[in-house]
């Protein structure tokens, strides 16, 4: 089992399958960094984007390039209005922490339910079948839709990096996160912020599901499920560090592939439930890399 | 010619008349007295939701033939049916409720860990459990009130180790499994009787019941390097095993059990199905004159294929035989409690189902033939016939 091929292999499908994880996980830690709110909600909007993309594929016979635009559509509008009728409802009653966390967790549970309701609990798979073709190259297996779901995710965190980078929008985020009040003293709307990072976060969303949909059978009760890995994500990337969070998902879902060279593949899943305890005893705000000290020239007197 | 097929249509729909008028004076017969009611413990929601309804659904075809027929010396029967979400906790709280308030003697149901979670119930408030689908060996330990109608994995299992054995020459076999009271103890009897064969298991390796993502315990298969792979899971893993299994290059024959025999796994595999085995427990439309006459009507009722169509047909004789049991109670002047109905399964012991033929009910276990099938050009055909 130490083979480098075998490796490498692991390597690879451990990095297709976190795809998935790195965007639901950069997700909610942009949630978090710019509302500083846990928004569990966010499994409500998966169950969304899943179920729309489902319906519209399969009962409706829509083409992807139908379901999925809309599914994103549907699924950032469910994320502005839990903002706007919900979480900023709160925030005008000054609500304490536990209130929003109630909330989220709460209406994350209501949607699971009403797609319980109109959707059945059988698992679903996005398409009928779940195999892509293959291609062996230097002994490793990579499958079409391997390269498509690393494609897809590097592509949409490339696009959020440039928005948060270039764009007003995004300079307007990363400000509002940094001190909502004085934001809004230079002008900045909060409250449009928000909503601007609900949608974003719709999208994200709605392309993670698709990839994890796309390949595995999905229940309502999923998103319960995956948003842990979100909420394990940007607890070990560290609160406010957006990409770190989806690296963070990366490495964790690396180690789980990985572990079934030392341990039985029925521990796997364990490991995420170990991760998160440590994360939330030994690392509360996150693993923070040793900063290279940097040394100031000093001031010769004259 | 055309006079012959008037008498004969004439014929078939006075024969037809006649049928209809004997089953509507008996229903009216039958509706008129205090029913006889029979607990149904299934998972109509949840994962295995797709079995559960299915198994109902063919019990309430029966429980309607029953009471058609004129039920149960005049009574009708009446199915008392409890989600179970094939959940060991709601599976005791189903079975609490059947014997505590709702007082019924007799509950059907399925799925090892809810067959294990509600014996206790059973044993304590003197109810008669009869599994019906469930297949985990230790289930004929779980005390004098719990039974089974099907056969355990003893049966199926053990003749498809022997069978990969001696008839399709395997000698190394890896086995993964779902790490709960379904895959467990199967997977180690498979284990077992593949070995005592003079197989090899190669590797043996239980997953978590959540996962969706199998590649490294793959990786572990493929170095092992077997020639056969036995998957014993539920029809939400099964199908991702085998398509990861393929995706990694790996091109071994698989085989599974009952489970997955469902026409879901074709469509989800494609391609990648051919060749995997799976058994089954009931006879196929060869072997039953009857079976074509219930699929006509399944089709006709539900409009799409059944799930899981072995365990159809048992759930469908289930409700048959626990009519049995009461009419034996009744005719004996008998109150029907579990200790009466269960004197009664170990009196009559033979049972001639419609669908699933002769069972012999062994103490707690039952003796049938195992039928093995296996996926020839994206269909489930007959491959082999064992008799136990």
């Amino acid at each position: 089992m130490t083979d480098p091929i075998v490796l490498l292999q692991i390597l690879w499908t451990g990095a297709v399958t976190a795809s998935s994880y790195v965007l639901l996980t950069v997700a909610f830690s942009l949630t978090q960094k710019v509302t500083g709110l846990w928004n569990f909600a966010q499994a409500g909007t998966m169950g969304v984007a899943f179920y729309a993309m489902y319906f519209l594929l399969n009962d409706m016979g829509q083409p992807l390039f139908i379901a999925l635009p809309a599914a994103a559509i549907l699924a950032g509008a469910s994320g502005i209005a839990t903002e706007v009728w919900g979480l900023d409802v709160l925030r005008a009653r000054s609500s304490g922490n536990l209130t929003f966390f109630i909330f989220t967790l709460i209406l994350a549970e209501l949607i699971i339910y009403i797609l319980t309701l109109l959707f059945g609990t059988e698992p679903q798979t996005l398409f009928p079948s779940i195999l892509s073709p293959v291609h062996i190259i230097g002994g490793i297996a990579i499958g079409d839709w391997d390269l498509w779901a690393v494609g897809i995710s590097v592509s949409a965190l490339v696009a959020l990096q440039l928005f948060l980078r270039v764009s007003n929008d995004g300079q307007f985020l990363i400000a509002v996160a940094d001190n909502a009040r004085l934001a809004e003293l230079y002008g900045i709307s909060a409250r449009r912020a928000y909503c601007v990072t609900a949608a974003i976060a719709g999208v994200l969303i709605t392309l993670a599901m698709y990839l994890f949909g796309a390949r595995s059978g999905i229940t309502p009760n999923s998103p319960m499920e995956l948003i842990l890995t979100a909420v394990i994500g940007t607890l070990l990337g560290g609160m406010g560090r957006v990409f770190m969070g989806g690296l963070a998902s990366l490495i964790l879902a690396l180690i789980q592939s990985y572990s079934v060279l030392v341990i039985g593949s029925r521990w796997q899943n364990l490991l995420i439930y170990g991760f998160l305890f440590i994360a939330i005893v030994v690392f509360p705000r996150g693993i923070h890399l040793p900063r290279r000290r940097v040394r100031l020239p000093v001031a010769q007197p004259g | 010619m055309d006079q012959l097929n008037i008498r004969r249509r004439a014929l078939l729909q006075g024969a037809g008349g006649l049928g209809l008028a004997g089953a509507f004076v008996g229903r009216a017969a039958a509706q008129g007295k205090e029913p006889l009611k029979l607990g149904i413990t299934e998972p109509l929601t949840g994962s295995e939701a797709g079995y559960g309804a299915d198994f109902v659904t063919s019990m309430r075809m029966a429980t309607k033939d029953v009471n058609d027929a004129g039920g149960i010396n005049g009574r009708p029967l009446e199915l008392v049916v409890i989600d179970t979400q094939a959940s060991p906790q709601l599976g005791i709280n189903s079975a609490n409720r059947l014997a505590t308030i709702d007082k019924i003697p007799m509950f059907i149901t399925a799925w090892s860990a809810v067959v294990k979670a509600q014996a206790p119930v059973a044993n304590r408030e003197k109810v008669l459990e009869l599994s019906v689908g469930a297949n985990a060996p230790d289930i004929a330990k779980l005390g004098d009130y719990v039974y089974t109608l099907f056969p355990l994995a003893e049966v199926d299992i053990t003749a498809l180790a022997k069978y990969t054995y001696d008839k399709l020459g395997k000698r190394r076999a890896a086995v993964a499994y779902i790490n709960n009271e379904t895959g467990i103890d199967a997977a180690k009897l498979y284990k077992a009787v593949f070995e005592a064969a003079g197989g090899q298991i190669v590797l043996f390796e239980a997953y978590d019941p959540k996962a969706t993502e199998f590649s490294g315990m793959l990786l572990k298969m493929r170095a092992a390097n077997p020639d056969m792979v036995h998957v014993h899971g539920l029809l939400i893993d099964t199908p991702l095993i085998i398509a990861q299994m393929r995706q990694l290059g790996m091109t071994q024959r698989v085989s599974s059990y009952s489970a997955g025999y469902n026409p879901k796994l074709l469509a989800q595999l494609g391609p990648a199905a051919e060749g995997f085995i799976v058994t089954s427990l009931a006879p196929g439309v060869d072997d039953n004159k009857n079976l074509p006459g219930f699929l006509e009507r399944w089709n006709n009722e539900v409009k799409r294929p059944p799930n899981g169509l072995p365990y159809l047909q048992y759930n469908y004789d289930s409700v048959l035989t626990a009519a049995k049991l009461y009419k034996y109670v009744l005719d004996k002047n008998q109150e029907p409690t579990g200790d009466a109905l269960r004197d009664a399964l170990l009196a009559i012991r033979e049972f001639d189902g419609p669908l699933t033929g002769k069972t012999i009910v062994d103490g707690h276990h039952v003796k049938k033939p195992v039928y093995l099938l296996t996926v020839e050009n994206g269909k489930f055909v007959p491959m082999a016939r064992i008799d136990s």
